[in-house]
């Protein structure tokens, strides 16, 4: 299996950059009516075909969905749709030591000391913010660009700020590249070269804050520019091992607004479940083992 | 080419100046690639790459051992080889290993980084190797006379080893093996004027310019790094920056120090989210970011007006301040200077500051950039400073305080992708703590502020069992529950108060309503009240967090203890969009979250008793920390060790402590390995008219285990001492080794009477080894406080006795077998040596983890005692060739 996945993988992928010169639509343009079938793998894999994907890739979305959907890091139909039209293979293919591993638990090395977090992360991150259609999202951090890339699927207004030039510039000739092969749903990306820490206040407020950068205070541009009763997600502690903070921001009737800070799981404390490594469609052991 | 050198009997001095250069070499390119490490990834693979290649020892002699005969014959070309290839290896191999640098954090996650590290392993091995193979030569010629080269090694490696240290001041880390090169090149051609082989001489002039050359060009040329900065180091970040610019560049023994400008960089640590809401305005361009081995930032803040600092008051080192009007104020580490800043701009008469890293000093001190950028805060007519560790100035002061600050000591933040390695952290042991608390006025207040950034609970839990027990100390073992007020920020920062004669009830009320204005979370305070019903459930899921062994759990389905559990946060309850919007009537409850109420049932086992039940069924460790295990880290139980093999990614944070077990591993697997191939391929040949094999190998084992082990663990010691963990290990290295030779050089007069002598000098060891385990710091506590010149003499003075003693059994074993003609043993002997010390290295951390460093220290003692009765295996005569005949005399 793995052979075939490389070999089919790699075969897509020189034909990728074979064909990059000249984009042209490939793909089905987005639609909010668009909606992957979630009851089978075929079916999934035979729908995403005909939106002109790579099927090597979409059995690999499935498989890496099925996983999440066991492992409880994702729960709520719009982020499970959200994830399913998702091209993560599009935005590991910016190297090549890890085009092939976008649908593996790792976070990946993208450069600039900067990683792509792995699907259970984002898929937690993403279904916990719950992000409703109209929803303003800001994200601090861009980086490989899949966090905003779920976003876009969720809400027209996705705003994203990445601190490195290169890197930023990079995620969004992505981007650009992605809506002219026919990625429509990035159209709802906007993103921007600048500091994070003042945030984007012209765009404010914001329904929903994601910081994906390490910090030590909350920059309080961020707070500001948070609707009362927003919330705010960050990500604390090591690649691979953080927990995900998040900040409420409240407004009482007599006008003084107060922030509380607590887990994403509200003060559950979640159990180790070993992560899973697919083997074709079936979770066996660990990823490491 | 005419060999004028007579190895055997008096062998010229340019021959043992020779081997000490090329020993010192050797010990210079360790150091040299430690800092490489240190700088560009980190310092615990450092450690990893260059223990294992110390095993070049171990392969060198068990080849040696095989091949015997072979070298004997061709023992000059053996030695002109190695010496031509052993600096250029050192050159290309460093150059090489930046092209593959692998990154700690994607071990686990990425196939290939696995690999990475094997390829720095096997690079960083060869120049070892050539090195080991000059020494392995000349010992095996020089077997007669072993006590006078073992001193010449010993102490040129000593002597060296202090070279380095001072050649830290004028090579950058990425031409720090410019030491080593020089070092080799004056070694090698003292070997070949020995000889008098000029062509040997010359030769070795060229190898060394063009290995130089290659050093200094080929980056350049070839456009590839002379040291890869990890792009995830502090610094790298700061490199990114459009604006960045390097304003301040400094190398010496205390560390790389850099500082970069930039308007990206933002620092108020621990700040309340609250300051959003209140605060007029957040100053811009009003940071520095300072980097110490490309780690960082610590904040250095610009001397700024009133109204631009008022952020002040949000962050968690401001609570004293609340209490205290005009205090005499004491920061223990001035670090990038905050508290500092903090302590002036809120009101304090007196600042006294220390700093125990001379060269932060100088830069603040002297650079003018620095100066006006933090307005000269160092020479601020209200600034005293203290030029050494802060805890042992306060240890021994009269002054008294009304306020004293130690406040996030450590950079930006405690979580460190890599994993931290296992750092002494004194300011923070018991002792320290006991010190600050003696150093208050009656009212005055002692303030510790710690990240909180892990979750489950791991560095807080130990800070507050520290204080806890320093509290007891100071106060006589009375109640102590008055004098603590505690609150945290959840993954942000925990901030103990202390305050000697205990709080007044106006005075809580006053740190209550500030914490409320703060939003930050109550841990403690006198009357608190916690319930102890939630332990339980907390302990066994914080377990469940690594070990759960059932289903996974359904977050959006209630759990069945709570019927009305609400969703998941974000989670639609059905509402329209905008609906969460909703105003609240007043502030709502604070959302609960187990890391908190943990470190409030934590306070209340540690004041009211139980604390040590409640620690044993905690899934972390959480010893407090002592002038003998000063770690905030190994927070993994031993048991629990083998459990998080398939789970590493939870606990990336130990890494640098899950690595000292892996390098234990892997270096007992390879030590055996190389111990027993000889032994295996020539049991029926080589060794078979050996006696006392078993005897022999013990004793070199405990030497190789001993020695090593010592020194390591002294080094973790003098830090009390000396502040610095560079200098303290270059004091001893140099120290020990230098004292080790001179024993060597005077153990040559009692070979004669070996049999009668040695025994003394191993109980001898013993008892000064034991006596220190337990009594040396105190000594080293106070000759902290001494300027700095005088603790160097007196650390080396301290050293001298064991040091001198350890430096007999050693050669003193190998003479004897060299004239007892059990040649390969010989070998073998120095084989042993060398690979048991690889695992002494690596055992030294664990054991000092595990059983604190009096336990290191001892465990060394013992090594001593152990080899006193196997050094008569050692001198068991040669069995003679034919059956029956009589034993050959002892020579």
């Amino acid at each position: 299996m793995k052979r075939r996945t490389f070999v089919s993988g790699s075969v897509a992928l020189a034909a990728g950059a074979l064909a990059a010169p000249a984009i042209a639509a490939t793909i089905k343009p987005y639609s909010w009516d668009l909606n992957p079938p979630m009851d089978s793998r075929e079916n999934f894999i035979a729908w995403g075909k005909a939106r002109g994907e790579d099927p090597v890739f979409l059995g690999q979305r499935w498989d890496r969905f099925q996983a999440l959907i066991k492992n409880k890091d994702i729960w709520g139909q719009a982020t499970m749709r959200a994830f399913l039209l998702t091209p993560r293979e599009e935005f590991s293919a910016i190297s090549p030591a890890i085009a092939k591993r976008a649908y593996e638990h790792a976070f990946l090395d993208i450069g600039y000391g900067v990683t792509m977090s792995g699907p259970h992360v984002q898929g937690r991150m993403t279904n916990v913010i719950d992000v409703k259609r109209g929803e303003k999202v800001l994200e601090i951090g861009t980086g490989s660009g899949v966090q905003s890339a779920y976003i876009a699927n969720l809400t027209e207004n996705a705003y994203t700020i990445e601190i490195i030039a290169p890197l930023a510039q990079r995620t969004r000739g992505l981007y650009d590249k992605l809506i002219d092969k026919g990625y429509t749903e990035f159209k709802h990306i906007k993103a921007k070269t600048a500091d994070g820490f003042y945030g984007w206040e012209e765009a404010g407020p914001f329904d929903k804050i994601i910081v994906t950068c390490g910090i030590d205070h909350v920059p309080p541009p961020l707070l500001q520019q948070l609707k009362s009763g927003g919330l705010m997600v960050i990500p604390v502690g090591p690649p691979g091992a953080q927990r995900v903070l998040k900040v409420t921001k409240t407004q009482a009737a007599d006008g003084s607004i107060t922030t509380s800070r607590e887990d994403i799981y509200g003060g559950k404390i979640v159990p180790f479940v070993p992560f899973t490594k697919l083997e074709g469609d079936k979770i066996v052991g660990t990823h490491n083992r | 080419m005419s060999i004028t050198v007579d190895l055997d009997h008096r062998p010229p001095l340019a021959f043992y100046l020779s081997v000490g250069l090329v020993a010192g070499s050797i010990i210079a390119l360790q150091i040299g690639i430690m800092r490489v490490f240190s700088v560009g990834s980190w310092a615990h693979f450092g450690s990893l790459v260059v223990s294992l290649a110390m095993f070049g020892f171990g392969l060198t002699s068990a080849v040696m051992c095989v091949g015997k005969s072979w070298f004997e014959r061709h023992w000059i070309g053996s030695v002109k080889g190695a010496l031509l290839a052993f600096g250029p290896l050192m050159v290309v191999c460093n150059l090489a290993a930046q092209q593959v640098p692998f990154n700690a954090i994607f071990l686990i996650s990425d196939p290939m980084q696995k690999w990475r590290l094997f390829a720095n392993f096997v690079l960083y091995f060869l120049p070892f190797l050539a090195g080991a193979l000059y020494l392995g030569v000349i010992f095996l010629k020089a077997q007669k006379t072993f006590n006078r080269v073992y001193f010449a090694d010993l102490v040129g490696s000593g002597l060296c080893g202090l070279t380095v240290l001072l050649a830290m001041y004028a090579w950058r880390p990425d031409d720090l093996i410019m030491a080593p090169l020089l070092l080799w090149l004056a070694g090698g051609i003292l070997w070949f004027v020995a000889l008098g082989d000029r062509r040997g001489t010359a030769a070795i002039v060229v190898v060394a310019i063009l290995s130089a050359a290659v050093h200094h060009l080929a980056p350049q040329l070839l456009s590839v790094p002379k040291l890869a900065v990890s792009d995830y180091k502090g610094v790298s970040y700061a490199r990114k920056f459009p604006d960045a610019v390097r304003v301040y560049e400094r190398a010496s023994p205390f560390g790389y120090i850099e500082v970069y400008s930039s308007s990206y960089l933002h620092f108020a640590p621990g700040q309340s989210d609250n300051a959003a809401f209140n605060l007029k305005k957040m100053p811009s361009n009003a940071y520095l970011g300072l980097y110490i081995d490309s780690e960082g930032p610590a904040g250095i803040i610009k001397d700024l007006p009133a109204d631009e600092t008022a952020y002040f008051k949000y962050l968690p080192m401001y609570y004293p301040y609340l209490l205290k009007k005009d205090p005499k104020t004491f920061v223990v580490q001035f670090g990038g200077g905050i508290s500092t800043a903090v302590a002036l701009k809120s009101g304090s008469s007196q600042v006294t500051v220390a700093e125990g890293n001379p060269a932060l000093l100088t830069a603040f001190r002297e650079d003018k950039f620095l100066r006006d950028f933090t307005g000269d805060i160092l020479n601020n007519p209200k600034v005293n400073v203290v030029d050494y560790d802060g805890r042992l100035y306060v240890a021994h002061t009269k002054n008294r305080y009304d306020v004293i600050d130690l406040s996030l000591a450590d950079s930006a933040g405690l979580s460190s992708p890599g994993g931290f390695s296992i750092v002494e952290k004194y300011s923070y042991s018991r002792e320290a703590m006991s010190a600050y608390m003696r150093a208050l006025t009656p009212g005055g207040v002692l303030s510790v502020t710690l990240w909180n950034k892990e979750e489950p609970p791991k560095s807080v839990l130990k800070l507050y069992a520290t204080m806890a027990a320093a509290a007891r100390d100071v106060d006589g073992g009375k109640d102590i529950a008055q004098k603590f007020y505690v609150v945290s920020s959840y993954l942000s920062t925990a901030t103990v108060l202390y305050k000697r004669d205990g709080f007044s009830p106006a005075e809580i009320e006053l740190l209550n309503a500030h914490t409320k204005a703060m939003s930050f979370d109550e841990i403690y305070y006198p009357g608190f009240k916690v319930d102890t019903a939630d332990l339980k459930q907390i302990l066994q899921d914080y377990r469940d967090q690594f070990f759960f062994a059932g289903q996974a759990v359904d977050p959006t389905a209630p759990a069945e203890t709570e019927p009305n559990d609400k969703p998941p946060p974000g989670v639609s309850t059905g509402g329209a969009p905008g609906a969460t919007e909703a105003k609240v009537d007043g502030p709502p409850p604070a959302p609960v979250v187990p890391a908190t109420v943990l470190g409030r049932l934590a306070w209340h086992y540690l004041l009211e008793g139980g604390w040590q039940k409640v620690a044993d069924e905690y899934v972390f460790d959480t010893r407090i920390l002592t002038n003998h295990q000063p770690y905030f880290a190994a927070y993994i139980k031993v048991p629990d060790l083998l459990k998080f093999t398939d789970r590493l990614e939870l606990v990336q944070d130990e890494w640098g402590y899950l690595l000292l077990w892996a390098t234990l591993g892997i270096a007992t697997v390879f030590a055996l390995t190389l111990v027993l191939f000889p032994v295996v391929f020539g049991w029926r040949t080589i060794f078979s008219r050996y006696p006392g094999k078993a005897g022999t190998m013990l004793y070199f084992l405990c030497l190789g285990l001993g020695y090593i082990i010592v020194e390591v663990g002294m080094i973790s010691h003098f830090i009390l001492a000396l502040s610095n963990a560079t200098v303290s290990a270059s004091v001893l290295i140099t120290g020990m080794l230098v004292f080790s030779g001179m024993g060597s050089f005077f153990s040559e007069r009692f070979l004669d009477r070996a049999r009668s002598f040695m025994p003394k000098v191993f109980l001898a060891i013993f008892a000064i080894l034991a006596t220190y385990a337990f009594t040396i710091d105190y000594a080293l506590d106070w000759i902290g406080t001494l300027p700095y010149a005088l603790r160097i003499l007196l650390c080396l003075l301290i050293v001298f006795p064991p040091a001198f003693l350890m430096g007999f059994p050693m050669p003193t074993a190998m003479t004897m077998l060299g004239r007892l003609g059990k040649d390969h043993m010989f070998l073998w002997a120095w084989g042993i040596n060398g690979c048991f010390s690889v695992i002494g290295a690596a055992l030294v951390p664990i054991v000092a983890t595990s059983f604190g460093l009096p336990a290191v220290v001892l465990v060394g003692a013992f090594a001593y005692l152990i080899a006193l009765p196997a050094f008569f295996s050692v001198i068991m005569p040669l069995q003679p060739r034919a059956t029956g005949g009589a034993r050959s005399a002892v020579a």
